[in-house]
């Protein structure tokens, strides 16, 4: 007999909230909001509290599985280890070490991300690793990284509560950060005023004290009109941008382009609407921003998340409490994964790998050779498959086929690699492609460590011992030293400790310092209470830099042949491609299955009625969606959701490029909307 | 919308064996009433969960009317004696919370009385109409 | 805390219960933790929930005894954890026979903040007892605004609703398996807000049922104030149907049978 109350930490968004297993004789049956978790306090979405229903469940992966002649068939661990490294082996000394690429994951713990990279990097001397922070903040990392020196969140969620003012831009937060909204909704209710900027009518968009409608892909017009208005009326902080920054007439050249009337033309928002936003941010007295992927997947990606740097800086709301520039992350551990260098140009800590000490420092501690060139991003990683450049793909915990955009181009991509490797915990459409799956470990059946939105390092704890019998940290070791390059570990806290040795930010934590409530990086040294909000007196790279950012239109515009603008997102019972919460009954009772947001006017004039099938293409693909009349969206613009692999969204967006962060533009693109036949 | 256009829609929940039947007597007696009212037999008035009466205002009704048979006289004989704790505590509720509990009434209307079920379907729609549309309806118009 | 423990430790060690269900400081948090024989030494460690880390034991000991259903339980209790294990009788999702409480007496500044009638459990073997608080404020309050005010209060409130379930995830007295807030035709799915009459069923189901312990409103991410709904939706059940919820004397719920005569009347049009 035996009922455990196993504290974790959740595994869906970067909200980073805490919760308890309830695990009797060996089964979870429940889980329950954990009171004294530091960023939910115990509250949790719908999807956390549903967490138990997929962990179990019976399609989860437990064998690994080897494909010949197109037929998967269970294997050894012993047989896929050593087919897998064959097949590596094989391709490394026929096409060379860059013929192999890696893909890592955003929601496995950094102790399992930090070994996944080092193998990429150490056995085959090269830099071809990304995940998929590339689909979502690529562009904060790049953008705030140039503003302010660190690509992070600046504050963290309680603080929010305590904000005058907060922009909320091109988040739908009651959605894809529920918990994040509670702070919100608090700080409403302690008088701050809440405006939200955002293409549809989403709940938090109902919410807020001021709603703008920007049409899709005005950012930058809409920030620059802001600090036009902000700048004209005298209500910029002085002292602050004397003091703390630099390349300020830059901007002011810039926003001088950007009167409320040119804005209220691109935008479509009101001049007054304009002017009152302006008003109330620049006039509060802690002033926050909050902002997700309406500001990031854009091909002005970097661009935009530069221009709310500026806006930031120039009203001096930022390296405060409860102000700055807030990116709340939408995956449990992207932060993580970041952090841990998986990224093609740095590794662990931000350390960038065109720095010459850096690689030096490396090759030292992990006694390998390491490339000093920065590798290739995960969409050009598709790309180079086309090309015939990379013929070997490594895919732990992600799932490309229906994450990427164009969808239909990275399905034959991976059709045509000569071999594919792919970790999971259930079966995807990547991993029906690959040559050897092997079965994961989910984040309840390991230990290790997250890192949330507000940089907050927090532990995930095991609740029952893992369902394919290995832990992940487990099997990268194996696969390393059977491709030449020798690993082993006893634990994950050994690798935390590795990890964290050669991660300046993370010098000071390890697991028994994590255990209360985490800590918030930077934590340079074992006595550093870790950092709650960055930037206090000095900007990471020492002067804020001001950059003059101008406003340049969407790749892809309607026109005759494709006439409704498209933008994709989440909805609030499922979780990016719904491996996981499509498997859950109560978030599958919810939302079943795809549907279309379309204008009452656009419907009416199309004959179109509530629930009828009609067919969505644009110039990449086509698939099938309900119709949902709604108000929520703007006659000319229609919304449809990512998570539904059988007519996924992706088949339809466009994989134009940010040229910085090469984010793909999936807020955006132009569809053609028609009854099915 | 003004008042003069304003027509209520009124959901009548009706027992099989007395209010509905009394409906049926109005009918044949060619008694007037007004055509607002949408009726739903049910077996029991007992069998009528606040629920439902719920979920009829949230689809848009501007009120709701359960019939049921005079206690003592119930089918099952005391089902109807949940009818009334149940409108009894959902009247009060509503009026708690501001729904408006004067769009929900009970009355008991046995086979018989076909005058007294037309008066009742007149007067209670007399009352919605002057109380004009449900605040819940006219919230979710906003 | 050592005459909690000493009864926690004659009942295990004399075999009067297969397990407590209370609370261990582990991994530098409180957590449910279900001590057993086996590892009686953990007993030195038990603690008493702290105000702001509650959690509802009831509702894991209901899966306990499912699997268990010849064993014996303690449990820790409040005085609204003890409502609840009354009502779980009631409703037959466990057995009183089966179940030993271990009772706590809150504090007066728990009981302020709940508002509690009953702030401690019938046999109390840690803290002292309080002044209990007769009438809720809260409820008061609402009580005197105009309807309409009150309506736009109310929705306002429920707008913000993001459909966690929380509310019925945490509670100690939702034992169904199946949901009314779940039910295909009179909920509407895949939206938020959802439906504004969400919680008003909910509240419907708690009348009678709910034991105030506010878990509820302390889950609450929208800051619904949950709390107020279900104490009024209790009061109506005394005021119409003279039933004290939770009371281990006062019968059958009003809802569970049909009654021997229909005290109340219609109201007229």
């Amino acid at each position: 007999m035996e009922l455990r109350a196993v504290l974790t930490t959740c595994p869906y968004c970067g909200v980073g909230c805490n919760f308890i297993f309830e695990v009797l004789d060996g089964k979870i049956i429940n889980t329950m909001a954990a009171k004294t978790g530091p960023s939910n306090a115990g509250s949790l979405c719908i999807k956390g509290w549903s967490v138990h229903e997929f962990i179990q469940h019976k399609d989860r992966l437990t064998k690994p599985l080897i494909r010949r002649d197109g037929v998967f068939k269970e294997a050894t661990w012993d047989e896929a280890y050593d087919y897998a490294a064959s097949e590596l082996l094989r391709l490394k000394d026929t096409y060379g070490p860059e013929s192999v690429a890696f893909v890592g994951s955003a929601r496995c713990p950094n102790e399992e991300t930090y070994i996944f990279q080092k193998f990429a990097r150490a056995a085959f001397g090269h830099n071809h690793v990304d995940h998929c922070a590339r689909l979502c903040h690529a562009p904060t990392v790049a953008g705030l990284a140039v503003s302010f020196g660190s690509g992070a969140m600046t504050n963290s969620f309680a603080e929010l509560e305590h904000a005058n003012c907060i922009l909320v831009i091109g988040s739908n937060t009651t959605v894809s950060h529920p918990i994040a909204a509670k702070r919100l909704m608090k700080a409403q209710a302690n008088g701050a005023k809440l405006m939200v900027a955002d293409p549809r009518k989403t709940q938090i968009a109902q919410l807020a004290d001021l709603h703008v409608q920007q049409n899709l892909g005005t950012d930058v017009a809409l920030i620059n009109g802001l600090m036009h208005v902000i700048y004209k009326n005298g209500w910029h902080n002085r002292a602050f941008i004397e003091e703390r920054t630099e390349n300020f007439p830059a901007l002011a050249e810039m926003i001088e382009q950007f009167p409320p009337e040119r804005v209220s033309q691109i935008t479509g928002v009101s001049v007054p609407d304009i002017e009152k936003m302006a008003a109330w941010y620049a006039k509060s007295q802690d002033s926050a921003i909050v902002y997700v992927l309406g500001i990031t997947q854009h091909t002005t990606g970097v661009d935009n998340v530069k221009s709310l740097a500026n806006l930031a800086m120039l009203c001096g709301h930022i390296g405060r409490p409860s102000t700055g520039v807030n990116p709340i992350r939408g995956q449990n551990n992207v932060q993580g994964a970041c952090d841990m260098g998986c990224l093609p140009n740095a590794f662990p800590g931000y350390q960038y790998v065109n720095v010459p000490e850096n690689v030096a420092k490396f090759e030292k501690a992990w006694n390998a050779k390491l490339s000093g060139t920065p590798g290739l991003t995960m969409v050009e990683q598709v790309e180079a498959v086309h090309e015939g450049k990379v013929k070997g793909l490594v895919v732990f915990g992600a799932n490309p086929v229906v994450s990427y955009p164009n969808a239909n181009r990275v399905q034959k991509g991976l059709e045509a690699l000569e071999f594919l490797l792919v970790l999971d915990i259930f079966p995807t459409p990547t991993t029906a492609l690959a040559h050897v799956v092997l079965p994961g470990a989910s984040f309840a059946e390991t230990c290790g460590t997250f890192a949330s939105s507000e940089r907050r390092v927090q532990l995930v704890r095991e609740a029952i011992p893992p369902i394919p019998g290995k832990y992940n940290w487990e099997i990268i070791p194996e696969l390393s030293t059977r491709v030449g390059y020798p690993m082993k570990y006893a634990s994950a806290a050994e690798i935390f400790d590795e990890m964290a040795s050669l991660t300046p930010a993370y010098g000071g934590m390890s697991f028994p310092r994590l255990e209360a409530e985490g800590l918030c990086w930077p934590c340079p040294t074992p006595n550093h209470p870790g950092t709650k909000y960055l930037h206090k007196d000095k900007f990471t790279r020492g002067l804020g830099l001001f950059q003059a950012i101008d406003f340049r239109p969407p790749a892809e515009a309607p026109d005759d042949d494709y006439p409704f603008w498209l933008t994709t997102g989440q909805i609030f019972s499922h979780y990016l491609t719904g491996t996981m919460t499509r498997r859950c009954p109560t978030l599958h009772h919810e939302n079943p299955e795809v549907f279309v947001e379309i204008n009452p006017q656009d419907a009416a004039r199309l004959e179109i009625e509530a629930g009828e099938k009609i067919r969505a293409s644009s110039r990449r693909g086509t698939i099938e969606v309900k119709a949902r009349i709604t108000e929520t969206v703007k006659p000319g613009v229609v919304f449809i959701p990512m998570h539904f692999l059988e007519n996924a969204a992706n088949r339809l967006t466009n994989a134009a490029l940010d040229p910085i962060t090469k984010t793909p533009e999936y807020k955006v693109c132009a569809i053609n909307l028609a009854k099915a036949a | 919308m003004s008042d003069q256009e304003f027509e209520p829609k009124i959901l009548g929940f009706f027992c099989n064996w007395c209010t509905y039947a009394g409906a049926d007597l109005a009918g044949v007696s060619r008694l007037q009433y007004p055509s607002n009212i949408r009726v739903i037999r049910v077996m029991c008035s007992g069998t009528v969960s606040p629920h439902h009466v719920l979920k009829a205002f949230q689809k848009g009704a501007d009120g709701v009317l359960i019939g049921g048979c005079h206690i003592g006289d119930c089918h099952y004989l005391r089902g109807n004696y949940m009818t009334i704790k149940r409108v009894r505590f959902l009247q009060d509720l509503l009026k708690f919370t501001g729904f408006e509990p004067g769009r929900l009434h009970l009355e008991w209307i046995s086979a018989a009385e076909g005058p007294k079920f037309a008066q009742t379907v007149r007067d209670f729609t007399e009352k919605i109409r002057k109380m004009g549309p449900a605040r819940l309806k006219s919230a979710r118009a906003a | 805390m050592d005459k909690l423990r000493a009864k926690v430790r004659t009942l295990l060690s004399e075999g009067q219960v297969a397990g407590y269900l209370g609370y261990l400081i582990k991994d530098s948090h409180p957590l449910p933790h279900l001590f057993t024989p086996e590892n009686l030494e953990e007993v030195d460690q038990a603690v008493v929930a702290p105000d702001n880390a509650r959690y509802p034991l009831d509702k894991l000991l209901i899966p306990l005894a499912e699997r268990y259903p010849e064993a014996a339980f303690a449990i820790q209790v409040r005085g609204c954890d003890e409502r609840g294990l009354n009502e779980l009788y009631k409703w037959g999702q466990l057995d009183p026979e089966k179940v030993v409480p271990v009772g706590v007496a809150c504090t007066q500044e728990q009981a302020d903040y709940c508002e509690c009638p009953g702030p401690w459990a019938s046999v109390v073997d840690y803290g002292e007892k309080c002044q209990p608080v007769a009438k809720s404020l809260r409820v008061e309050q609402v009580a005197t605004l105009a309807e309409e005010d009150a309506f736009q209060e109310w929705l306002g409130a429920f707008k913000r609703c993001i459909k966690c379930y929380g509310c019925r995830d945490v509670c100690p007295m939702c034992f169904c398996k199946d949901c009314s807030l779940e039910h295909e035709d009179l909920m509407s799915t895949g939206q938020l807000p959802p439906d504004s009459i969400f919680q008003l069923v909910r509240a419907i189901h708690m009348a009678g049922r709910c034991i105030d312990c506010g878990l509820c409103e302390e889950t609450c991410p929208a800051g619904i104030p949950l709390r107020v709904l279900y104490k009024k939706a209790n009061a109506l059940v005394k005021d119409l149907f003279d039933y004290e919820t939770g009371s281990p004397t006062a019968g059958p719920s009003p809802w569970k049978m049909l009654g021997e005569e229909a005290t109340l009347e219609t109201k007229p049009m």
